[in-house]
């Protein structure tokens, strides 16, 4: 029987000790967030997602979503375990107590994410969307707006989504249809169709409200002339309950490859009533802020899916017997020996163990950043903060689903032929994870957003906030004779990160395709270096701290650190080799060719 | 101080030596006359300047005394020394015309009244001596009048001088002969403009507006008709026939409130008296109620109320405003959307091509003013290149008419002009399918003349340009930063082709070329030298920021050192190295003139080390140098303080000098370095210098500092401090002022001891790093890379 332990060790180690919490509680607005306030918030979680969301993932997968009537009818349980899911808080967990969230820092939310995604990916969909039209609204949102609104989200008693995709656009919202009539009732009536939407229509809330980009009447061609509407699925009435039924419905839902217990839905609006969200043409300004926070949100999707795939994996290597260890019997009173005692498994297990430890690093210090965007008290550290956040956006939705589907194959691997039928349950992590690395823009656009975007703003200044405490820990540890071998690796890894950068600035000013052309493996480049720094400061605690009284968790860290620096790290020169050779292969090669 | 010495004329029978210009008077001392006055004095010469005695003045020159203490004050100046002044002496026209007795020139720049003029060209008839030349700088009253019922001793000895306003920055000169003038007053007069007073002489004839104003003012006429006529925001209109037209970014309406609105219909007025009967200019015209209201209402433009634009300061914050031309009420200015403004950056095709209604408006506006033009040839000019070179130096457009008609395709242009019911001058006809400039096979520059054949653009004697070279001569050696050109006679020329000539790895590497193949190759001597608007603005900024952000501190150090290492090779090199500036020299731009063996500056050069500005220090050697000249320099008590305490205000405060003169007060430049008034003369200038310095060459002796040390270090942190309380400095300013501080004294050195070159060196690449790694000094980079201004933080 499957089952899944929340990495609580882990995630407080991330909190407390690898970061400062003291710095997150010194924030006025984050002064309950102490360590202990947060264990037992972690424990809660991990309860809803081990007992209840957990045991229906498998069965979610089998039954998938129902579409009856224009209605979607979502798998035996989710309903049930929605309504827990909002009796605990949950959805409100990092949202202003204003509106009556539970006001806690993002960097405590992304471990109730993690562990939602692990547990039931596809049940994770539903709030999650929710949280970006929060945001959306908090900062373009009319009052009015916002007091009608915001409370429902956060709560959880209503949801959200995005609706953006069109038949024929998809990346390219420049080509986007579906229009917006102003009446005289300060609304508008909105037409067109809209696909992909996850969420679209379902039986968890009494509500659903839709974020539609539509074009006004005179707008400029393009993505210039677009603008953000709030089109709920009920109309509020005077008591802010659903009302009338608005003429947004659902026509079909899709049948997918994974997350088919995810309802994801071809939306029709026939003059359906919608309110203008921010300014006219400005949507897609209001668009982003939502989208930075969703690939935020795919990014720990990675994360979570490679977790269980890695729990799976453990498990079943110590339990499955098959064949002799080559070095001789270590179990002699079994028929065979586990699966562990192999060194290519447990090269496997290691790599899959070191990516998720390192991500879950990443998350955190992206979401501490989060933390001191929205709350730090100078306007420099809010500045700084937001400048390594537009930065490590799209390393963290590209790496960690990249890298994430990988490890979610590397589980199923493990299990052999096992792996490949449905009993496991493990190939359905591989199915689910897939469909991360291509929604929120698919990773190509990430790093394309990485180099052509991020890179050069304000001329390398959100690199500044990576580069430049790396640069800082690499000099103060330089004299640490004990984390040498960390160091040299880092320090060399590093230096190449600096060199392709340099290199990629300079090459794709004077020609935009080889800027192109490294995009993918720099982005790679750069998450490898940013993980290999957190283990190396990873490595330097756990030495501090080992031989005391959780000597096998930092005893575990430091090996896992080291498999990292050894093992994975030294991709690096690949990537590195492969980003120098530029462009010239495959802009020369002829079209037709293909 | 350089003087200005006659040239030679080349004509038959051999070589003439013009008659000295050894004196000036200007009588009228408005705008314009006390600016030609100022332009003379920079030009070294004695200059008296006077004007009318008031009604009941108890100071009778009260108007030129004024007038030469405002323009002490005057920004941009007009003076290029604030000692040049002592040149000009005050006087009036009652008491001093005697002094016209001394003059070899009297310039007449009164006001525009023709009865005026020639009164006072009577009384200076009597007093003047034999010979000297009487010129006037009307620019609506025809020569032809202002010498009616002159005597012949009279008109055989004056010319018109148009100069532009400001005299001192607009290089055109146009100068219109009568036909009773003497040929050498003619030639004195094109001498004394070129090599004296540095200005481009383009002989006109005498026509109304001559030639810049005439073209000028129809252009004027058309892109405001037009873009009231077709709708336009101020804004658009100036972003169209702005850049895109290779015209000033002010455009047409900014153009207007910098000249002042309420001059317009006084030009008008003097045009439409002048003009021949079937004038263009006579069709277009159109008295504009809106101009006249504005004018009515005091809204002349900068010095006025406002004018198209204007600053509003309500509120504390400056914001800029535009008038919106049918509420006829300010709004803040509108960046204007259209696609025929980046359409234009492909060309001036593109941008009359481009279908939306700016690359319609650019059509309407080039169309008549480019056929205009054509149609004038041979009317007001011998040739077309006299026209392109007026526009250029009169207006400061990029190209001349007849280049943009080159641009356009002159047959393509005849064409659409046709389709645009609009006539085809015969010039233009004449050109057909060939362009008004071509290369020969000698690759020489030639025009199309009027007889319809090609004629050499012949340059002035004496002037040697770069683009000429190019235009015959393929580079020695070079990259995409900077290239090495033959000049002949042994001499080198190191060109820096860069954005604003910013120095890079690049630029490095070809000067190390240089250095290489000067001996190997057997020339004799090296100029630096280039013919964009600016020397050098210093380091790429950008790149350097860039390397900062990703924290490639070895990157930087290494290029740190590498400029230290190639500007002192320069020094070192065994043959002469010769910097000819000319614009800005600025940080590493104005470090590379330091170490050169000598400078020829154009007299409009601008140096400075700015490097505080963006939070640095000077590290190319710039500290080293500046140090050395001040320690060396003999009007300074012994002991090492005096000359620290110069540098560190210097360098500490940004200071840049407003000419070469100035540079030399600051010695950026050395007292013995050349100034040339010309840029077109400079080159020759430097390579003259340069051959003469190649003789007997030896590379200059190392230096070796005694600077104070920590003493020395703390009296100048003290100062800084001084400056932080009474909130004189930022308190970035003072981590700068520190770090400038523990360079200049020397670091931990004593009077005692001896630095090296090299030490110094070090220490100004430790200071700089550690700068860098500052995000104070980061955010002032990106703060000048992003807005062009300096960051107060």
């Amino acid at each position: 029987m499957a089952t899944y332990t929340a990495p609580l060790r882990d995630l407080r180690f991330v909190y407390e000790e690898l970061f400062d919490a003291e710095e997150i509680t010194a924030l006025e607005a984050y002064r309950d967030a102490t360590p202990d306030l947060v264990s037992a918030i972690y424990e809660e979680g991990a309860k809803l997602c081990q007992n209840e969301l957990f045991p229906l993932n498998r069965s979610g997968d089998e039954e998938g979503c129902h579409f009856e009537n224009g209605n979607v009818r979502t798998p035996e349980g989710f309903r049930s375990a929605y309504a827990a899911y909002v009796d605990g808080g949950w959805g409100g967990l990092n949202c202003a107590p204003e509106f009556g969230g539970q006001g806690m820092p993002h960097s405590v939310n992304i471990a109730l994410e993690e562990m939602l995604c692990s547990a039931n990916l596809s049940f994770s969909t539903y709030p999650g969307l929710t949280r970006g039209v929060y945001r959306a609204l908090r900062v373009f949102g009319s009052e009015a707006i916002k007091q009608l609104y915001l409370p429902r989200l956060v709560s959880g008693k209503w949801s959200g989504t995005m609706c953006l995709t069109e038949p024929h656009c998809g990346t390219d919202l420049g080509l986007l249809r579906t229009r917006a009539e102003p009446t005289k009732q300060d609304n508008y009536r909105i037409t067109g169709t809209k696909i992909f939407i996850t969420a679209g229509e379902h039986d968890l809330t009494e509500n659903i409200v839709h974020l539609v980009l539509a074009r006004l009447p005179d707008s400029p061609k393009g993505i210039k002339g677009i603008s953000l509407f709030l089109v709920p699925k009920f109309m509020p009435n005077e008591q802010g309950e659903p009302g009338v039924r608005n003429s947004v419905t659902c026509a079909s839902i899709e049948h997918k490859m994974g997350i088919k217990a995810s309802a994801t839905c071809v939306m029709n609006l026939q003059e359906a009533t919608g309110w203008l969200v921010g300014q006219p043409h400005r949507g897609m300004q209001a668009m982003f802020t939502m989208m930075n926070d969703a690939r935020l949100g795919v990014g720990m999707q990675g994360l979570g899916i490679a977790e269980i795939a890695y729990q799976a994996a453990g498990a079943y290597a110590k339990e499955r017997l098959q064949g002799r260890s080559i070095t001789g019997t270590k179990q002699p009173d079994k028929p065979a020996d586990p699966l562990i005692v192999h060194p290519d498994i447990r090269r496997i297990l290691l790599t899959m163990r070191s990516f998720t430890e390192g991500a879950r690093a990443l998350t955190c210090w992206v979401a501490r950043n989060l933390d001191f965007r929205d709350k730090a008290e100078t306007e420099e550290a809010r500045q700084a903060a937001d400048d390594f956040v537009q930065v490590m956006t799209p390393i963290v939705k590209a790496f960690l689903t990249d890298y994430g589907f990988e490890v979610t194959n590397m589980g199923l691997q493990v299990h052999g032929g096992h792996g490949y039928i449905r009993e496991t349950g493990v190939e359905q992590y591989v199915r689910d994870a897939r469909i991360t690395q291509i929604y929120e823009g698919a990773n190509g656009i990430q790093a394309l957003d990485l180099v052509g975007r991020k890179m050069p703003a304000h001329t390398g200044r959100y690199l500044r906030s990576f580069f430049h405490p790396v640069q800082r820990w690499i000099e103060e540890q330089s004299t640490n004779t004990e984390l040498q071998p960390f160091v040299l690796s880092i320090s060399k890894a590093f230096g190449r990160l600096q060199l392709a950068t340099g290199h990629i600035a300079q090459a794709g000013l004077r020609n935009p395709d080889e800027g192109g052309a490294a995009a993918s493996e720099y982005l790679r480049l750069f998450g490898l270096v940013a993980l290999g720094y957190l283990w190396a400061r990873m490595a330097q605690i756990s030495i501090e701290k080992q031989g005391g009284d959780d000597n096998a968790f930092y005893a575990a860290k430091i090996v896992t650190a080291r498999f990292f620096m050894e093992r994975v790290l030294p991709q690096t020169g690949s990537l590195f080799a492969a980003i120098m050779s530029g462009s010239s292969t495959m802009m020369e090669f002829p079209d037709e060719t293909f | 101080m350089h003087r200005w010495r006659p040239g030679y004329r080349h004509g038959h029978g051999g070589d003439l030596k013009l008659p000295a210009i050894e004196r000036v008077a200007v009588i009228g001392a408005g705008v314009m006359g006390a600016g030609i006055a100022a332009q003379v004095a920079n030009a070294g010469l004695p200059v008296s300047l006077l004007d009318i005695v008031p009604d009941g003045a108890n100071r009778r020159n009260v108007i030129a005394e004024n007038a030469i203490q405002r323009m002490l004050k005057t920004n941009p100046a007009p003076l290029m020394h604030t000692k040049n002044a002592k040149r000009i002496t005050p006087g009036n026209i009652e008491d001093d015309l005697s002094v016209t007795a001394d003059c070899d020139l009297i310039i007449e720049a009164v006001v525009e009244n023709l009865e005026i003029k020639q009164d006072l060209y009577r009384r200076v008839e009597m007093n003047r001596k034999k010979n000297s030349i009487v010129t006037s700088n009307t620019s609506t009253i025809p020569l032809s009048h202002l010498i009616a019922e002159m005597p012949a001793s009279f008109a055989h000895d004056f010319a018109i001088t148009h100069f532009f306003n400001p005299p001192r920055y607009m290089r055109l000169l146009e100068l219109v002969a009568g036909p009773q003038t003497r040929l050498e007053v003619i030639e004195t007069l094109r001498d004394f403009g070129d090599r004296a007073l540095g200005k481009t002489v383009v002989e006109c004839k005498d026509t109304p507006g001559f030639i810049a104003n005439r073209i000028g003012i129809l252009w004027m006429e058309s892109a405001v008709r037009f873009a009231i006529e077709d709708g336009f925001t101020v804004e658009e209109a100036d972003a169209i026939v702005g850049r895109p037209m290779g015209i000033p970014k002010t455009g047409i309406f900014g153009l207007m409130d910098l000249v002042g609105i309420d001059l317009q219909p006084h030009v008008q007025r003097s045009m439409l008296a002048l003009l021949p009967d079937k004038d263009l200019y006579r069709d277009l015209y159109q008295p504009s109620e809106l101009v006249d209201q504005m004018i009515a209402e005091g809204y002349t433009g900068r010095k006025g109320k406002g004018g198209f634009y204007r600053l509003n300061r309500a509120g504390g914050k400056k914001v800029k405003e535009a008038l919106d031309l049918e509420t006829m009420t300010y709004r803040a200015t509108i960046k204007p959307d259209l696609e025929s403004i980046a359409a234009g950056k492909k060309g001036l095709r593109a941008l009359v091509e481009h279908p939306d209604r700016g690359g319609q408006y650019a059509w309407r506006v080039l169309s008549h003013t480019l056929s205009y033009a054509a149609a004038l040839v041979p009317d007001i000019a011998d040739n077309v290149h006299a026209v392109d070179e007026a526009m250029r130096n009169g207006y400061a457009w990029k190209s001349g008419p007849f280049e943009m008609i080159d641009q356009l395709g002159p047959a393509w242009f005849a064409n659409r002009l046709d389709q645009s019911n609009l006539e085809i001058p015969p010039l233009l006809s004449a050109v057909g399918n060939q362009t008004f400039y071509r290369t020969d096979d000698n690759n020489r520059l030639q025009f199309f003349g009027t007889d319809s054949t090609y004629h050499n653009v012949e340059r002035p004697n004496g002037v040697l340009l770069l683009a000429d070279i190019k235009r015959s001569t393929k580079r020695v050696d070079g990259n995409r930063s900077a290239s090495i050109w033959d000049i002949g006679d042994g001499v080198m020329c190191l060109e820096c082709h860069t954005k604003m000539n910013a120095l890079d790895a690049g630029v490095f590497e070809i000067i190390g070329k240089a250095i290489q193949q000067i001996p190997v190759k057997g020339f004799h001597a090296l100029i630096i030298y280039n013919e964009g608007d600016n020397f050098s603005v210093g380091v790429n900024l950008g790149l350097a920021l860039f390397a900062a952000n990703i924290a490639a501190w070895t990157e930087i150090t290494k290029t740190v050192q590498q400029g230290q290492k190639i500007y002192k090779a320069l020094k070192y090199a065994p043959f002469p190295v010769i910097a000819a500036p000319s614009g800005m020299a600025l940080g590493g731009g104005c470090e590379l003139l330091l170490h050169c063996d000598a400078v020829q500056a154009h007299a409009e050069t601008y140096a400075g080390l700015v490097e505080v500005g963006v939070g640095l220090v000077p590290a190319w050697g710039g500290c080293k140098e500046l140090l050395h000249r001040w320690s060396q320099h003999c009007e300074h008590p012994k002991g090492p303080m005096p000359a620290v305490t110069k540098v560190f205000e210097t360098i500490g405060t940004a200071v840049v000098a407003k000419s070469a003169q100035e540079a030399k007060t600051y010695l950026f430049l050395q007292p013995d370095d050349g100034i040339t008034m010309n840029r077109d003369r400079l080159l020759a200038d430097a390579k003259e210098r340069a051959l003469a310095l190649a003789e007997n060459y030896s590379a200059p002796e190392k230096p070796e500092f005694h600077l104070p040390g920590q003493t020395g270090e703390v009296a100048l942190t003290m100062a800084v401090d001084d400056l932080y309380r009474t909130g004189k400095a930022t308190a970035h300013d003072v981590v700068v002022g520190k770090a400038l501080a523990h360079v200049l004294s020397g670091g931990n050195t004593d009077m005692t001891e001896t630095l090296s070159e090299d030490q110094v060196l070090g220490l100004e690449r430790k200071a700089i790093v550690n700068l860098m790694k500052t995000t104070a000094t980061l955010a002032r980079m990106e703060h000048m890379l992003e807005t062009g201004k300096p960051l107060r933080n």
